[in-house]
């Protein structure tokens, strides 16, 4: 028995010690706010987007836009000044839901994704850095898998997913602003 | 102004509110008929607040109570279309807008997950060999999976997940039903997760990644078939997980058993979990780094004994130290999409072996076997939509029989070149067609082309 499973079981055993460091799979809301925004104050809005806003955001995204309610969270810093907004986005991956926070910057650019909540099976979901792709993006042509994203071998659907979000983030946020602003 | 867009007119909130709890449907949700009885409830309770609004004239307080109604209700809405994955913000908090949230990734308490993947594979065999001989070959039309994955997640750290495939459409006709994986996770951190039952060896690309959707050809190359042998899985335990761009997996598994060993590979020593053999063990790990979006490198090596007490004839257990190594990488562009693989597996005893399984002349098990490709594919339509128009160019070339023991010889078609030239099509990203032509040659000239046309399709 030159490979017996004794040997094999210690060599488990060295690895376990071995492994002493890693995030945490879980996040919170509140954490994941805290990550974009360290020390702001974050107030959560609710949006209700009107049937032409709905379709304008639609039309803006290419993407179906399930709901016409928005939950975001705006970000100000000790002044008041608006630092970012932190928006959910829930929806189907392949069978099961997922809930992305899309964090826009103060000019409206994308500065994280973070995953909330993700009930498909681990194994479709990309790692950390493969979301780091967002980072700086805008509504353009290029925000496409296969263009500025490139996809997840073994899991397109959630990358479709998470780009399909992150556009229609940014077209409820344009929609969101044209009507703050006078 | 926030106004106009937020909660500021009491009434048209309140209807609109209504209207969008009516209008939404709970796409993705479990549905229940508690919360639901409760908004209900909830709705019929702001109603009757309008009607005494309009009695009594807007005033400010009860517009703030409205507001913070509607607010939960918005909440609620949310809950029900995540499910029991709900994000979960205690009422108070969530109206003072301060909220902390306490949802969690993998939140969702229990719950059955279903999926499933199946492919039809149709082969036209050139009716001559590369020598002109007649190949004999018969063309086949053959329903080469029907997957069906269930899933289970018992708490936050406890989830199963299995995947039972029926092979060739039929038992009655030489076809198999298999659990393909069926494995217990326990999830610790990302950097560390505990993964043991019927596990998919991590070796290759295809061994663990195996959806019809997932790479390019209808027939999948053949080092992933011979050297790597998918769809390889066996009993084991062990762990994976991620940290700082690289991804690990390491398992203590039974081991191959070599009396199914040939010249053509090791596809017969699967043990694929069906009352294994455990005289050998095995240990087989992985490390990928994939720290840069579109870029997946990395080695998987097997080490163990494949003899599970296989004796030669003179009553001496043979250990047939079996080791498998192997280099692969993918980088993807756009529409570009290049992938290699190389594995070398290395076989001691192999003479013993060879006698006691009864092989003559050129039919020795490989000491050494070696096999790659490199493939190259375009999408045509990348960034367009969900469709996908992929030609694809593969090159490989194996030998089964890279080495054998002194005194054996080596069947010269064993050492095969394939080109593969094919064109996938993917009108939603769930469905594949493939149509291909592949160039098979052998040192022997008994290589036989073939023209491929498959469909497959993932849920």
């Amino acid at each position: 028995m030159k490979y017996g499973f004794i040997r094999w079981i210690a060599v488990c055993a060295v690895l376990l010690v071995g492994v002493t460091v890693g995030a945490t799979v879980l996040i919170t809301v509140e954490e994941a706010l805290e990550l974009a925004f360290p020390g702001a104050t974050t107030t959560r809005e609710t949006l209700f987007l009107s049937n032409d806003q709905r379709s304008r955001v639609e039309k803006d995204s290419g993407v179906e836009v399930s709901s016409s309610l928005a939950t975001r969270y705006v970000a100000k810093g000790e002044d008041g000044a608006v630092l970012g907004w932190a928006y959910l986005d829930t929806h189907r991956v392949r069978t099961l839901p997922e809930t992305l926070m899309v964090v826009l910057g103060a000019e409206g650019t994308v500065q994280r994704v973070e995953v909330v909540t993700f009930r498909e099976p681990l194994e479709y979901m990309p790692r950390e850095g493969w979301y780091g792709q967002y980072e700086g993006q805008t509504l353009d042509d290029d925000l496409a898998l296969k263009r500025d994203i490139r996809p997840v071998t073994g899991a397109t659907l959630t990358a479709r997913a998470t780009t399909e979000a992150v556009r229609r983030v940014l077209a409820i946020h344009a929609v969101a602003v044209q009507e703050e602003t006078p | 102004m926030i106004g106009r867009i937020f909660m500021r007119n009491g009434l048209i909130l309140v209807m609109m509110g209504i209207m969008c709890w009516l209008a939404i449907p709970v796409a993705g949700a479990t549905p229940d008929d508690e919360k639901l009885r409760e908004l209900e409830r909830e709705v019929a309770e702001l109603r009757a607040a309008v009607e005494e609004l309009r009695a009594l004239g807007l005033a400010e307080d009860r517009l703030t109570e409205i507001e913070r109604r509607l607010g939960i209700l918005a909440e609620e809405m949310e809950d029900l279309k995540v499910g029991e994955a709900a994000v979960k913000v205690s009422r108070d908090q969530t109206i003072s807008g301060l909220g902390p949230a306490a949802s969690k990734v993998y939140q969702k308490e229990q719950g059955v997950s279903v999926g499933g993947y199946g492919e039809a594979l149709l082969e036209f065999f050139d009716d001559s060999r590369d020598d002109g001989s007649e190949s004999g070959a018969v063309d086949r039309f053959d329903f080469l999976r029907a997957v069906v994955y269930f899933g289970y997640k018992f708490s936050d750290s406890w989830i199963f997940n299995s995947e039972i495939e029926f092979e060739h459409a039929s038992t009655s006709e030489g076809g198999s039903a298999s659990v393909e994986f069926a494995y217990l996770d326990y999830l610790y951190r990302d950097a560390f997760n505990l993964r043991t039952g019927l596990v998919l060896v991590p070796m290759g690309w295809l061994n663990e990644l195996h959806e019809p959707t997932v790479y390019l050809g209808a027939v999948r190359p053949r080092t992933e078939n011979r050297i790597i042998p998918t769809t390889w899985r066996e009993n084991g335990i062990g762990a994976y997980g991620a940290f700082g761009g690289f991804d690990y997996r390491t398992y203590v598994i039974n081991g191959l058993d070599a009396s199914g060993f040939s010249a053509k590979g090791l596809r017969g020593g699967r043990q694929k979990g069906a009352k294994a053999k455990a005289e050998d063990f095995a240990w087989v790990g992985r490390l990928d780094y994939t720290g840069v979006p579109g870029l997946t490198a990395g080695v998987a090596g097997y080490f163990g004994n494949s003899g599970q007490d296989l004796e030669d004839s003179g009553g001496d257990s043979i250990a047939v130290g079996t080791s498998i190594l192997d280099l692969h990488v993918e980088y993807r562009y756009r529409g570009l999409e290049l992938r290699g693989l190389w594995a070398r597996s290395e076989l001691d005893d192999v003479a013993r072996l060879n006698e006691a399984l009864g092989y003559e002349g050129n039919q020795s098990v490989g000491e050494t076997l070696e096999g790659g490709y490199l493939q190259a594919g375009y999408d045509m339509l990348a960034g367009r939509g969900k469709s996908s128009l992929t030609p694809y160019l593969r090159w490989e070339q194996i030998n089964t029989q890279q080495d054998v023991p002194d005194g054996w010889s080596a069947d010269t078609a064993n050492d095969e070149r394939l080109l593969t030239l094919g064109l996938a099509y993917q009108p939603i990203e769930q469905l594949i067609f493939k149509a291909e032509y592949q160039n098979i040659d052998n040192e022997a000239g008994t290589g036989v082309d073939q023209f491929n046309l498959s469909m497959g399709y993932i849920f």
